[in-house]
């Protein structure tokens, strides 16, 4: 196999040049259909069984992801209740409805709110809040008494303090929000008007991510190169053969996304990311073959047996270390969460690509290469970087190693012990808001909002009500009644049809079934009394069957509401009781005494039909489904971080197992702060799995790749220490344990692992070459430490382009795989030659009469 | 060539048979003062049961049922109505009684049985929901012809299409509206809202006409929300006119006693 796949690169360099040139076209290709995906509902598969009950809420109650706009006025001593500002907020409205893409009838404002009020004689009196702009100052004051009137509104829709106003757009698709809030934007600009207008929610967040992700992409991966290009420019000093590793790296990264992109998959946070995680990746090999081939490299020899050789040396640890790097990332696939999977697969696809890439396309070049430029690589003869000061460093740092073991060992054992510390101190957290930075206009706007309102960010705690047996009960009971009317004489025909019809839901089966005999009522004149007994009988039904109007219920959910405040990270419900309380209170008079749930339940459905005989029927059913059997409970939370969330859903765990729910009735959380806080939970736990797995399955690779458990243990040390290292480092800096956070363990396996074995199999080398373990551990510290500190260097400086991205995620893993490979780098050149030392007659004593199986 | 003629020939026959059909009116405020008269003024009193189908985008119903009395104090002017729910049973006996006032605002009570209140309800604003139903409370009672100006937009072989504007834009949601008046009968059939971005957004037809007594009557009518998906329709039935239905029907005191012998259902007529 890989004698075929070299004499074919070697002999034939033009026909690998023409296919590697082909497939990039072709990828390069499918390129332009690459289809952007930052909904982060997308994190758990489409059937998981929250995301489906999100999806259901969201449909049963006609709600939509709402991009927030809030107006704030910090000068006017009314706040926003003067003519100016409420004018402008009037105006921002009309505006924000003639947009494309908005559900108009759900936009929430304060221009586009209905009033409920008592008229001069006490009438009843359904008005629009503010339908044109006031026109005295007095008028707009007055708007403010009446916001304190309506529980729905303030603080929702008006913040306590008067200082801030917010509109809730609605949008169709959440793809639109990043246009919708540009327009929304253009529109506040125009406006003239003293306040200052904040652009917020989740859509606008997560669609203003992509668009960003997307220009990302196009500088971070670009710079990554060139960045990777300067560095080994700098180690190698000719261009020309620098070259090669570049194309190298373009090829493997084009034909990688292009199958991406071909295979229809989306292009999420993470996998934006596989540009620059590959192309140091790729990168590496390329880099042990030159410095081999200038290494051998004799100008009077044959420049393809010269290549030949060197990559017959090195193919079986490059296969190793691509091949663990791979398992490293195709671990990931472990983790329930689609993008993240979809990740895995294609870097650990991309590093056997690149390996592939690699071995063809390097001798190939290496082969059409000019003589002269090949002769310039004798500059860079073994030998000629020894004086170096990163030579004089690792001389240094081997010595110290080699003879001061128990030191080392020591000190890695404190760091390990703060580690543990600090990895048990790891907050897990995620809030979409917070991928941008702090001065991000979305940041400042989730700022200021947050400040005045009860909260921005939405969840659900619905319940439903079931009773499985309810119609089946029904048809039984209603079949004695049924046959009554039968031989009294009535033709029961298609009542007995209605009746025994399959039920959609209660509601429609009840209504249809009371219109039948309703009909039938007034056609016969037998078995009247049969048929009036079966029509009480049914509406008495029907009306049990509208749980949620029951004055029992709305208590149930008041009690609810309470609950949820008490968990002290809500800042305000709005549900159902609200709307009958307002409603009630105004039949009634007005008063705060009448504030209250009316006794029966027909109380209930009479004060509602009058809410409903308002400007804005619909709203009753974001609160309430048609047949009262579910139930809504509107949560504002002034954060989205998932750490919040998790407290509120704890904790009121934690009051239902006290207090639990009645017979029939279940409770249930949905909303985009929750969604987030599920695949935040699945991904922790499916991390830990991959992590495990890919742990497991490297260690039987090291123990095979050296023939030696002992070994393979030996191998598994540095990166277990680097990751350990890592994490604590995490929990005591108190970032956030987030996505990209998550993933970076596996690629830390992937990468730590090959200093360890290229250090390992250089030492078993180096042992029985030179028969000592004294003359290895001194001849490990030149080339071979040198490789391995120079492509810690080169991976951790081809990341600092992302030091400089918009984005918080990309800033993250710059800065973590800076350090990952800073530690694991650390870890191999001086762990590994302590725990060597110590263990040193164990682990290679008998190893001397074997020949070296890799090298 | 003799196709050519035979088709221009029949037209023009068409032309002139329709013409000579139907009177041709070309005053817009008389189409509408007719049309207002034919879709709201049938008889002197009249009675009907409303069935009502309210369905959302998600296809799920609610029902209402209820019986209409009406007595007209003037044709073409006031008019009272009583309006009484009988189903769902939970707003059985929930009434409304309107004293339409044309030129002033008109005088509404309801009655809510559960709450045992009865309570007056703001003349205000009339572009409200009907019960919940994608009708508007103008939509059932009527809206007064002179709140709009009228423009004859065409003439066709069944209808008028006249398009209304409102005097005060303030007070309604619509920018304009263009309806499809029956050159036959008058009625209303088919009603499209404009709003302020120039798109329909609201279309109310009639479904079925019936003759009831000599007086072309709306026996099925639906309003469709172009923009929530939502419908409503309407059927009309038991519908009687000219019964001698007595003012002091329509005083408060029927609130909390509904009139039965009024609310029965005429015997043998569907």
């Amino acid at each position: 196999m890989k004698h075929a796949i070299l004499s074919f690169a070697i002999n034939r360099p033009r026909t690998v040049y023409l296919i590697v040139a082909l497939l990039v076209l072709f990828f390069a290709a499918q390129l332009p259909s690459i289809h952007i995906d930052t909904d982060p509902e997308n994190m758990l598969p489409a059937s998981q069984a929250d995301r489906v009950f999100h999806n259901r809420v969201e449909k049963e109650f006609a709600l939509y992801d709402a991009i927030v706009v809030g107006m704030v006025n910090e000068k006017d001593p009314n706040g926003i209740y003067n003519m100016e500002s409420l004018g402008a907020l009037h105006a921002l409205s009309s505006g924000i409805l003639a947009i494309d893409g908005v559900i108009t009838p759900d936009v929430m404002s304060l221009s586009l709110s209905d009033n409920i009020t008592q008229g001069k004689s006490g009438e009843i009196r359904f008005s629009w809040m503010m339908r044109e702009p006031p026109e005295t100052p007095e008028i707009a004051a007055g708007i403010r008494s009446k916001v304190a009137r309506l529980p729905l509104v303030l603080n929702t829709l008006v913040s306590v303090d008067g200082r801030a106003a917010a509109i809730y757009v609605p949008i169709k698709r959440k793809d639109l929000s990043y246009p919708i809030s540009l327009e929304i934007q253009a529109l506040a600009d125009d406006l003239e008007s003293n306040d200052d207008f904040y652009i917020t929610g989740l859509p606008v967040a997560e669609d203003t991510f992509g668009v960003q992700m997307f220009r990302q992409m196009a500088i971070s991966a670009p710079l990554a190169g060139l960045m990777i290009f300067l560095l080994m420019w700098y180690f190698f000093r000719n261009s020309r053969l620098v070259l090669a590793p570049m194309i190298v790296a373009i090829v493997t990264v084009v034909i990688t996304m292009g199958l991406l992109v071909s295979l229809g998959f989306t292009v999420h946070i993470m996998s934006s990311m596989i540009p620059i995680f590959l192309m140091p990746i790729a990168v590496v090999d390329s880099v042990h073959i030159m410095s081999e081939f200038a290494d051998h490299y004799d100008p009077s020899k044959d420049v393809k047996q010269s290549i030949e050789r060197v990559v017959q040396h090195l193919y079986k640890p490059m296969l190793f270390t691509s091949l663990t790097t791979s398992v490293g990332f195709a671990s990931l696939l472990l983790t329930p969460i689609p993008p993240v999977q979809v990740f895995g697969a294609f870097v650990a696809f991309g590093v056997l690509l690149a390996f592939l890439v690699t071995i063809l396309l390097i001798p190939a070049y290496i082969v059409r290469m000019k003589p002269e430029s090949l002769a310039n690589l004798a500059r860079l003869k073994a030998g000629s970087d020894a004086n170096t000061l990163l030579a004089r460093i690792l001389r240094a740092a081997g010595r110290f190693a080699f003879s001061r073991s128990k030191f080392i060992l020591a000190i890695v054992a404190g760091i390990l012990v703060l580690s543990i510390a600090g990895v048990l101190q790891i907050q897990i957290n995620d809030n979409p808001v917070r991928w941008f930075k702090d001065s991000h206009r979305i940041r400042i706007a989730d700022q200021v909002l947050n400040k005045h309102f009860a909260g921005t960010y939405d969840a659900f705690f619905v319940l439903e009500y079931q009773d499985v047996s309810e119609i089946e009960n029904f048809k039984k009971r209603a079949q004695a009644l049924i046959n009554d009317a039968e031989r009294a004489g009535a033709d029961i025909a298609y009542v007995r049809t209605e009746i025994e019809q399959e039920a959609v839901g209660p509601q429609q089966y009840f209504d249809s079934i009371i219109a039948a005999i309703d009909d039938l009522l007034f056609e016969t004149e037998q078995g009247v009394e049969a048929l009036e007994a079966l029509m009480s009988f049914t509406e008495g039904v029907q009306v049990g069957s509208k749980y949620f109007q029951d004055p029992d219920a709305l208590h149930l959910i008041e009690t609810m509401q309470l609950a949820l405040m008490n968990t002290g990270g809500v800042g305000k419900t709005n549900a159902l009781p609200d709307i009958v309380k307002v409603v009630n209170r105004e039949l009634f008079g007005g008063e705060e005494a009448d504030y209250d749930i009316p006794a029966t339940s027909s109380a209930v459905a009479q004060t509602l039909l009058q809410f409903q005989s308002s400007h804005r029927p619909q709203d009753l059913w974001h609160m309430v489904t048609p047949d009262f059997r579910s139930t809504a409970i509107w949560l504002q939370l002034k954060s989205g971080d998932n750490q919040d969330m998790t407290r509120v859903v704890a904790a009121m765990d934690d009051y239902l197992r006290v207090n639990p729910l009645p017979d029939g009735v279940t409770a249930n959380w949905a909303g985009k702060t929750y969604i987030n806080l599920v695949w935040q939970d699945e991904m922790v736990a499916g991390m830990l799995k991959s992590l495990l797995g890919a742990f497991v399955i490297v260690f039987f690779m090291m123990a095979l790749l050296f023939r030696s458990p002992a070994l393979g243990v030996l191998a598994m040390v540095p990166l277990t220490v680097t990751i350990l290292a890592i994490y604590g480092l995490i929990g005591w800096i108190d970032k956030d344990y987030d996505m990209p956070i998550a993933v970076l363990s596996s690629l830390t396996l992937g990468l730590s692992i090959d200093f360890a074995i290229h250090f390992i199999q250089r030492m078993r080398t180096l042992v029985a070459e030179a028969g000592s373990f004294a003359a290895a551990s001194l001849h490990i510290f030149e080339e071979p430490a040198r490789a391995i500190a120079r492509n810690a260097i080169v991976i951790a400086l081809g990341f600092t382009p992302l030091f400089f991205a918009s984005l918080v995620p990309y800033i993250t893993v710059g800065a973590f795989m800076a350090s990952i490979m800073v530690v694991s780098a650390l870890a191999t050149l001086l762990l590994l030659p302590a725990l060597m030392g110590i263990s040193r007659r164990w682990l290679f004593c008998s190893e001397k009469k074997a020949a070296p199986e890799i090298n | 060539m003799t196709n050519i003629r035979l088709i221009i020939l029949s037209a023009v026959a068409l032309v002139l048979t329709s013409a000579s059909q139907a009177e041709m009116v070309t005053d817009p405020d008389v189409i509408v003062s007719r049309a207002n008269l034919a879709a709201y003024y049938a008889g002197a009193d009249g009675r009907s049961e409303a069935r009502m189908i309210i369905r959302d985008a998600q296809g799920r119903e609610q029902r209402r049922q209820f019986t209409v009395l009406r007595r007209d104090v003037e044709d073409g002017g006031d008019q009272d109505f009583l309006v009484v729910f009988r189903q769902p049973s939970d707003v059985r006996g929930t009434v409304f009684l309107v004293k339409k006032h044309v030129g002033a605002d008109d005088n509404r009570w309801l009655y809510l049985p559960g709450l045992d209140l009865v309570k007056r309800i703001s003349a205000g604003d009339k572009r409200t929901s009907f019960v919940g139903a994608h009708y508007f409370y103008e939509d059932i009672s009527g809206r007064a012809p002179d709140e709009d100006h009228h423009t004859l937009i065409r003439t066709t072989d069944e209808f008028y299409v006249l398009e209304h504007t409102p005097k005060d834009p303030s007070s309604v949601e619509f920018s304009s509206y263009i309806t499809w008046i029956a050159r036959e009968t008058y009625l209303p059939m088919k009603i499209e809202y404009t709003n302020t971005a120039g798109r329909v957004y609201r279309r109310v037809e009639v479904v079925e006409v019936k003759d009831i007594g000599g007086h072309p009557t709306v026996t099925k009518s639906r309003v469709i929300d172009l923009d929530g998906k939502g419908e409503t329709s309407m059927e009309f039935r038991y519908i009687a006119y000219d019964l001698g239905i007595p003012e002091t029907v329509f005083t408060e005191r029927s609130l909390r006693r509904p009139p039965r012998d009024w609310l029965k259902r005429p015997a043998g007529k569907k």
